[in-house]
């Protein structure tokens, strides 16, 4: 049972950040409502105030290119994303990621910035954007932030989202040479959040090189979208073999901190990150070597 | 849902036995705890509050000590419900103190958690990762009290 | 506080008044009687409620209806022209792909909107067309038949 609660609807950035800044927390902000309205109807969130953003059209957009990397609005929709002819190349992994959010209905409506902003430790974002080094801006009467995608995640659906602030944008480089960047996840059933998911980005020296720098980073395997480190170091300046990717995916097997659910136990979750890690990390590989 | 852990301290056993019980220390070290009152000598009640993102759950609850064998083990159960009427919850626990040698004591505690409604369906995977999270928190301030309580202590025998 | 809620439907033109916590789905079965969206898990995860908003399918029990504002909603009730079925309507029947009947609203407007995209989907693509609909009668495999009846021009070409 939804709770009563006063209802804005903002047009225009300006009129939201006013709002939020008046209402602060007493009020939650909602967008697609894809996460939030679930809550909601189990009486799990009940705000006083709603400030309605999704009529707030500046803040859809696609803007950049290979070159000069991406610039995504906040309000953009996991189809649109999907869907655009600027996810090519080395970006093309974000078009893959977003291919695997729930459905084709949530995608059609729901936003990756209030996605981001929800904190679900078993998103399919935030780990890709980690991987691809990914920056977002926030805004607030104030003025405006920046800070890395891998500092927004603070803990279980919290982010370091101020209550006066919203995030606008989410600003992708452009992917470096001899870089390839993959996403996979794994789930009960299609539609369904990750048991868990993996993004590895891999960096070689030259087109057949040794590794020079990598990202692994897991969801659903922490509080927080995490960065494997210590299996980053297992492939950092080595010559990455069959070998050295299912060492890689040992290293961050251990260093995952899962917990069991009604999905999966903590082994099992552990087993899927050793598994996934090795096998994206090969599909990174590959595409480091084309790049 | 069970949380275990055990850690351990430099304390005469009969220290740490007291400091548990001691209801001011127990409520400063639990996250969010707003009242532990002693009803009487077996039965408590607690009203604990937390927050899971944009979801706030406030406890009320009662528990009373099944097993006391002081100053090695200590079993309760309890029930209580969230105020906000998401679910209603019940636990078992048990802790138990080991002299592993002189003033050196090992506590450890297992619970189990039973949540029913809301927050036991669809807050079920937050809820127990946050329970996760809580329960080394409350080792770690126990901890902290413990090491700094008996240091107090000490110095009050020498005076 | 009630909000002043305007939209068409299946091309009709509609104003309402609604409480801003209404969902979509509830102001077209509760306020406009249109009750063949269904409502099946209330957890946003079977897809019986999909209707076709501005051209997109979305699950309508996951949207607050004055997100709709302005906008068109094709529902089931919309894919026949008077007495004429929809394609995919005529399909489905011959095909036996509904059982009890309940998922199939969502199922066709899934199937629409799939179509609208994409007029020739293969197989795998007309799979990841309906993977937001769980079914549990049928086992998947009429639809599909029905739905690659239809992009086969068995059924004429209609819109």
């Amino acid at each position: 049972m939804i709770r009563d609660f006063v209802y804005l609807s903002p047009k225009m950035l300006k009129e939201a950040l006013t709002l939020l800044s008046e209402h602060q927390d007493e009020c939650k902000v909602i967008a697609g409502g894809q996460s939030l309205l679930v809550l909601m109807r189990q009486g799990l969130v009940s705000p006083e105030y709603l400030i309605d953003i999704k009529g707030v059209s500046e803040l859809a957009y696609i803007k950049g290119d290979a070159k000069r990397g991406l610039r995504i609005g906040a309000l953009t929709t996991h189809r649109t994303i999907e869907k655009s002819p600027a996810m090519k190349k080395g970006f093309s992994v974000l078009a893959e990621m977003e291919r695997r959010v729930a459905s084709i209905q949530t995608r059609n409506w729901g936003t990756i910035g209030g996605n981001i902003c929800h904190g679900e430790p078993a998103g399919d974002p935030a780990p890709v954007l980690i991987a691809l080094n990914a920056t977002l801006s926030t805004a607030s009467l104030e003025g405006k932030r920046d800070m890395a995608v891998q500092d927004f995640s603070v803990d279980y659906f919290e982010t370091a989202l101020k209550p006066d602030e919203l995030l606008t944008e989410i600003q992708v480089p452009a992917v470096p040479p001899h870089t390839g960047t993959a996403y996979a996840k794994f789930n009960v059933i299609e539609s369904d959040i990750a048991t868990v998911g993996v993004a590895v980005s891999i960096t070689l020296e030259s087109g057949d090189g040794l590794c020079k720098d990598a990202r692994i980073v897991l969801g659903a395997c922490a509080p927080i979208p995490m960065r494997a480190k210590q299996a980053e170091e297992a492939l950092r300046g080595k010559e990455i073999t069959d070998k050295v990717l299912r060492k890689a995916g040992q290293v961050a097997s251990e260093e995952a901190e899962p917990i069991a659910d009604m999905v999966a136990s903590e082994e099992y979750r552990r087993e899927l990150v050793k598994v996934l890690v090795a096998r994206v990390g090969k599909e990174a590989l590959a595409r480091a070597r084309q790049a | 849902m069970l949380v275990e852990g055990r850690f351990t301290l430099q304390a005469p056993i009969q220290k740490v036995w007291d400091t548990l019980f001691d209801m001011q220390t127990l409520a400063s070290c639990i996250p969010g705890a707003e009242k532990i009152e002693a009803i009487d000598d077996k039965t408590y009640d607690a009203v604990v509050k937390q927050k899971v993102g944009p979801i706030t759950v406030r406890l009320e609850f009662r528990t009373t000590l099944t097993e006391i064998d002081p100053p090695r083990h200590v079993a309760a159960v309890g029930n209580g419900e969230d105020t906000n009427k998401l679910g209603t919850f019940t636990h078992k626990m048990t802790v138990d103190l080991t002299e592993t040698s002189k003033d050196n004591v090992e506590v450890s505690y297992s619970t189990n958690v039973s949540m029913v409604g809301r927050l036991g369906t669809f807050g079920e995977r937050i809820m127990r990762a946050k329970t996760k999270e809580i329960g080394d928190e409350i080792t770690r301030n126990l901890q902290e009290k413990l090491t700094s309580g008996t240091a107090r202590s000490d110095k009050d025998v020498d005076a | 506080m009630k909000k002043e809620l305007r939209l068409v439907v299946n091309g009709q033109p509609y104003e309402l008044y609604i409480d801003p916590k209404t969902l979509l789905v509830e102001v077209l079965r509760d306020h406009l009687g249109m009750t063949g969206t269904k409502r099946g898990c209330n957890s946003s995860s079977c897809g019986a409620c999909t209707v076709i908003l501005n051209g997109m399918a979305v699950k309508s029990c996951s949207i607050l209806a004055l997100q709709a504002h302005g906008g068109e909603v094709l529902t089931v009730e919309g894919l026949a022209s008077g007495p004429e079925l929809h394609p995919l309507q005529e399909a489905f029947l011959d095909h036996g792909a509904f059982q009890c009947g309940f998922c199939t609203p969502g199922m066709l407007m899934s199937a629409k909107a799939l179509l609208d995209e994409n007029p020739k989907p293969a197989r795998q693509q007309i799979k990841e067309g309906i993977d937001g609909n769980i079914c549990r009668c049928t086992g998947y495999n009429s639809i599909i038949r029905a739905v690659t009846a239809v992009v086969n021009g068995e059924y004429g070409v209609k819109k």
